[in-house]
């Protein structure tokens, strides 16, 4: 019976001309964007492989120096693109490609998109994930306003109860029907996704990308089922295919535009963060209480050379093995990274307190629940532009200890003196494991709990509502 | 004796309107039963309520002695239904609208059963394959007609089946409510048409204001009669 | 010309009528006014911040006077010592943010080479920046054409559907002017609303009385116009309300949302920059070649771009501050075509940009807004030249306590340059668009008429 009303409204929509050329157009919009995703996400993956591995190749063929003058000579981290991000660009425009990694201070990722652009790219990418998150939905509402109010106005409705089929079987009927014809645009464009996906080897044979694209069709699958059944449930229970549309509509708007818009404002106004140049006062202010590396007058560098000089049982510098220097300044990076890292803490807390808003919308607003699910799937949401910050910092800490266990390991008077070339080519350059989908979920539970909250929820109540719609 | 329709002091009261004050009737198969009324007497809230589209405030109405409110589904099994002006699926074709319909109703039939019940229903063959949006309101009717039949129903239901269409058309249709009726089905009908009431009515029900006035077999009445009556009532 | 006035009176009752209609309007201006509060307070916000900014600075110059008691060499000074380069933003900035979030309003400056500081981001939340801003200027260019879809759609339609229409044109009434009245009413409504709300963001924000007042009055009341004659067109076509609200919300979606999306691909396909990654890269490069190289050769690179310090001491020793600045300077020096190329890389994409605006209003007046307001681009470029020109001035002010080896004081501090910049108005731009708006309105508005003209009103 249900698969009779399907295939009824799967055929209808199919010679309705209206529609025909409504989901041709959105189905090149989504192919285009796919494939300009691609190859916009290949420039910019080029430009920063090739970035980063000319600074690579820089510090390996460093000449003969001093390990802090090649502390401070530094390198770079450039933030590779995740796989999936040419179907969701996510923040990736909104945030940093370039981090200059050096001693003793942590910079910001620099070069985002956005400030290379004008304020044309606040009206939004045009991305798979845009297609999909806010078009599709919009198609959906064109296809299903008037899925009971027209039926009503015709008196079809009538006869196809007096054929003994209940207002909920046809409903689902409906759905499963409109279903199949949505299907019918985006897997074209999910089936080049993965197409394009195998075809780039170093993700043919990752199964956390492929778990990723599974997890991300999947989403977008409850997303759109929750729209149809939303759409059907408002044509059910509205007397008028106009006031269905009107009101489908202005759920659209107050969703898609206004509602995102206005939490996130808000959240960043409920919770002030800290400028950069407050963030860096800080860290300075606090790292005052440790020990100063480049400060050969301070106390407490005295004291731990008095303390080396016990340890060794010497009686001056000149005839300890190690350098006093060297050592002095690996205390202060400790002491500096350990206060930048709480400062960064709080900062990236008042953002979490932010988002937070944002997230907790997705209960209200399910766009601002497939927001969050299909960035963070692509990894092009927030938690990942954070993991990048932390493994270019641990990086950074890394190298300026490996350069001062260096230049301690050279002795009294070892700033006279340098290291041969060949000690550069044995340190390890950054390298970006960008992390796994296990991780990844972690963070998308609360989305996907909404997401998932808003299929059941109205599919339950919005079908039982539709049980007492008028019929004539 | 089980009556195949039968209502029981049915009331039907709207937010601002009493539609139907307690009424009661009885309808034996191979009967042909047709209401009479002005716009607004309470015929369509009776068809409505047969039908399970409207809940009665008060009273009971039975099909094949099942009482319809509360089993709306199983009493579509007993009746088809044709309303005053058939709208059918406009994106398919007379066949698939047919075939659609049948198949709700649990019936699988053959490409050339359906087509043989379109014949009969008088649709041109040259029809059946196009798309009912290109039909005239006569040969959706005929669609229509042909879906009540291939139900194989014990009662049809029906909301002024003959406004708007031509003499020939009506004639055709008066033509196939008797050979239904002589196979036992049983038809209720609303009309204005006191002409086709009088030619295929077995009795007629006069409506006013909600309540049944008058019942008369039509085997006692002639054309005229039936007007000069209906007239009385409508004073 | 009395029974235009009749029907338009008519038409007000009709809307007054209308619950739904009314409560939609309040909400514009409540959604309006929500606005002008965030801009104003983000504004705010940034003016704070900048406010905080001289006492960093001063908290610096005080540690250094305590880590430095007497004279000092200017070397050391230049090298701990911070100030800041300011973007202050106009007062229009709160009427239109443009991308004063994104692109940072302040710059920290050392005397080490600018170019591996000028591109320093501020801390911003990325999600936020992403959902973007909802200032005055997003409620008039994305929300207002939807105000006036909801109350136009059925402008004709709906009486038509009801058959009222028929009742009106029976009337000695010319189908003209029957539109005309309703137009006239929605337009008096919108143009009221979207002036008291800019009438209201200039009272707050206390954005100065002038010329440019008018401009952004201009831009409004034409783009509303636009909208309106879409809306004249759609009506023109004479189909039924359904088919209006689908006609319009796709004209919407495809001006306000899909040609925006299209154009920014466009744009970036067409103009990219890599020179931004390339210069930081080459920039270190060079600076850090200079520990390595001879100091005769870098000095006497340096002297070539500055002859007047040739004179100075031959450097001997190991380590001296003015070596050090000069090849600072020449790590900048080496990058100069690049930062060229990229800055006029970013100037014609935004030229593109002004360039295509005419292929959707929203574009065009989203740009020439922010234009007016000195939130976009070029503002920003301009800023950063400023930030330039104020690195030359502390290097000029150093260079002769460097090369003429003279002590650095505690008075001296005071002497250093300060740093100012204060957006202004991109009135070429706003005006352009103003002119690129008005063009669209008249060919918009001439395609409704002449289908008003080509096909009669048909009432049934």
């Amino acid at each position: 019976m249900i698969r009779s009303i399907a295939k009824k409204e799967l055929v209808s929509t199919l010679r309705d001309r209206r529609f025909v050329v409504l989901s041709v157009l959105m189905l090149a919009l989504l192919l285009a964007a796919t494939l300009v995703g691609r190859a916009s996400y290949r420039t910019l993956q080029r430009e920063r492989q090739v970035a980063q591995q000319t600074v690579n190749d820089q510090f390996h063929h460093q000449p003969n120096r001093h390990p802090h003058r090649v502390a401070h000579y530094g390198s770079f981290a450039f933030r590779p693109k995740a796989g999936l991000s040419f179907l969701d660009a996510g923040l990736d425009s909104f945030t940093g490609t370039a981090v200059f990694l050096e001693a003793h201070q942590q910079n910001s990722v620099n070069f985002s998109q956005a400030q290379q652009a004008s304020s044309l790219i606040r009206f939004g990418e045009l991305t798979v994930a845009f297609v999909l998150q806010l078009l599709v939905p919009l198609l959906i509402i064109f296809l299903c306003f008037n899925a009971f109010a027209e039926e009503r106005e015709a008196g079809t409705l009538k006869l196809l109860l007096t054929q003994g089929v209940s207002l909920r079987r046809i409903a689902w009927g409906k759905i499963t029907g409109y279903g199949q014809a949505v299907a019918l645009v985006v897997v074209p464009a999910l089936a080049l996704a993965a197409w394009l996906l195998l075809s780039n080897e170093s993700f043919a044979n990752s199964p956390d990308a492929w778990a990723r694209l599974g997890l991300f069709g999947l989403s977008y699958v409850v997303y759109f089922f929750l729209w149809i059944v939303g759409a059907v449930v408002v044509s059910a229970r509205q007397q008028h295919a106009r006031t269905a549309l009107v009101l489908l509509l202005g759920c659209w708007m107050l969703g898609g535009i206004i509602l995102p818009k206005a939490t996130a404002n808000l959240g960043a106004n409920l919770f002030p963060a800290i400028t950069k140049a407050e963030l860096d006062a800080k860290v300075h202010e606090d790292a005052q209480k440790g020990i100063n590396g480049h400060d050969p007058q301070d106390a407490r560098s005295a004291a731990l050379k008095a303390n080396l000089l016990k340890k060794y049982k010497v009686d001056s510098e000149e005839k300890l093995p190690v350098s006093v220097g060297g050592l002095v300044m690996a205390e202060s990076e400790a002491y500096t990274a350990k206060v930048y890292q709480q400062h960064f803490a709080t900062l990236n807390h008042t953002y979490e307190r932010q988002n937070a808003l944002t997230v907790w919308a997705g209960l209200l607003n399910p766009y601002q629940a497939i927001r969050p699910l299909s960035m963070g799937l692509a990894g092009s949401d927030f938690a990942h532009y954070v993991h990048f910050q932390q493994a270019a910092e641990d990086y950074r800490y890394q190298l300026v200890q490996r350069l001062n266990a260096l230049q301690t390991s050279m002795g009294y008077g070892d700033k006279e003196r340098k290291l041969d070339a060949a000690t550069w080519r044995a340190i390890p350059t950054f390298a970006y494991e960008a992390p796994v989908l296990g991780w990844a979920l972690g963070y998308l539970v609360g989305p996907a709990l909404a997401l998932l909250l808003w299929a059941v929820g109205l599919s339950w109540l919005g079908l039982r509502a539709i049980d007492k719609t008028s019929i004539v | 004796m089980t009556y195949i329709l039968e209502a029981k002091e049915l009331r039907k009261q709207y937010p601002n309107k009493l539609a139907l004050r307690g009424l009661n009737l009885q309808i034996e198969p191979g009967e042909v039963f047709c209401l009479l009324g002005q716009n607004g007497a309470g015929k369509s809230t009776t068809i409505n309520l047969f039908l399970g589209f409207v809940q009665p405030t008060a009273g009971a109405a039975y099909i094949n002695g099942v009482e319809v409110a509360s089993n709306p589904l199983k009493i579509k099994q007993y009746l088809a239904y044709i309303p005053e002006n058939v709208m059918l699926y406009a994106h398919l074709t007379g066949v698939e609208n047919l075939a659609l319909f049948s198949s709700l109703a649990g019936f699988r039939y053959s490409e050339k059963e359906l087509l043989e019940y379109l014949a009969n229903a008088g649709l041109p063959a040259e029809a059946v394959r196009r798309r009912v949006g290109t039909y005239s309101k006569g040969m959706r009717q005929k669609v229509g007609i042909a879906i009540a039949v291939a139900k194989h129903a014990k009662v049809l239901l029906l909301d002024e089946p003959t406004s708007g269409l031509d003499p020939k058309a009506s004639n055709e249709f008066s033509e196939l409510l008797r050979r239904l009726s002589q196979q036992g089905t049983a038809v209720l009908m609303a009309t204005h048409d006191l002409f086709r009431a009088k030619e295929v009515g077995t009795r007629v029900g006069i409506m006013r204001e909600g309540e049944l006035v008058d019942v008369r077999p039509t085997a006692t009445l002639n054309a005229n009669e039936l007007e000069q009556l209906y007239l009385t009532y409508m004073q | 010309m009395r029974t235009f006035w009749i029907l338009v009176r008519y038409e007000w009752r009709h809307f007054r009528a209308a619950k739904g209609l009314v409560l939609l309007t309040g909400l514009v201006l409540l959604v309006g006014l929500y606005g002008i509060y965030y801009g104003t307070t983000e504004i705010e916000r940034q003016r704070q911040h900048l406010a905080t900014l001289p006492t960093l600075a001063h908290h610096n110059v005080e540690e250094l006077k305590k880590k430095f008691p007497g004279p000092a060499d200017a070397g050391d000074i230049g090298y701990y010592h911070t100030t800041f380069a300011v973007h202050h933003p106009t007062e229009w900035a709160s009427l239109a943010l443009g991308q004063r979030d994104v692109n940072p309003y302040y710059v920290k400056l050392r005397l080490l080479g600018l170019q591996g500081q000028l591109y320093a981001s501020e801390n911003v939340n990325p999600t936020k920046v992403l959902s973007g801003n909802f200032d005055l200027a997003f409620v008039l260019v994305y929300l207002f054409p939807l105000l006036i879809i909801a109350l136009s759609f059925n402008l004709l339609s709906s009486e038509k559907e009801q058959g009222i229409l028929v009742l009106l044109l029976a009337q000695p009434v010319r189908p003209g002017v029957v539109v005309a009245a309703k137009l006239t009413l929605r337009l008096l409504l919108v143009l009221g609303l979207a002036l008291l709300l800019s009438a209201v963001a200039v009272a707050w924000a206390r954005v100065p009385l002038d010329g440019r007042v008018g401009v952004w009055v201009a831009l409004v009341v034409l783009y509303c116009l636009f909208w309106f004659g879409v809306v004249a067109i759609v009506t023109a076509l004479q189909r039924n309300s359904a088919f209006n609200a689908v006609a319009l919300v796709g004209a919407w979606l495809v001006l306000v949302v899909l040609l925006p999306g299209l154009l920014n691909v466009y744009v970036d396909a067409t103009r990219p920059v890599p020179q931004g990654l390339e210069l930081t890269i080459k920039q270190r490069e060079e600076i850090h070649g200079g520990w390595d190289k001879p100091k005769s050769e870098t000095m006497n690179r340096f002297f070539a771009l500055y002859p007047q310090w040739r004179d100075t001491a031959t450097i001997r020793e190991r380590f001296v501050w003015r070596w050090y600045y000069a090849f600072q300077h020449l790590g900048d020096e080496s990058v100069r075509p690049l930062v060229a190329a990229y800055t006029d890389g970013l100037r014609q994409r935004f030229a593109l940009v002004e360039r295509l605006a005419w292929v959707s209003p929203a574009v065009n007046a989203q740009v020439s807004l922010a234009a007016l307001a000195g939130t976009d681009l070029p503002t920003h470029l301009a800023f950063q030249q400023s930030a330039t020109r104020y690195h030359d001035a502390l290097r000029a002010f150093y260079y002769p306590y460097l090369f003429r080896k003279v002590a650095f004081t505690h008075d001296d501090y005071a002497k250093e340059p300060t740093h100012t910049f204060t957006s202004t108005s991109e009135l070429g731009t706003a005006t352009s668009g103003l002119w690129k708006l008005l063009v669209s309105v008249g060919v918009v508005w001439a395609t409704g008429l002449l289908l008003l003209q080509v096909r009669p009103l048909n009432p049934r």
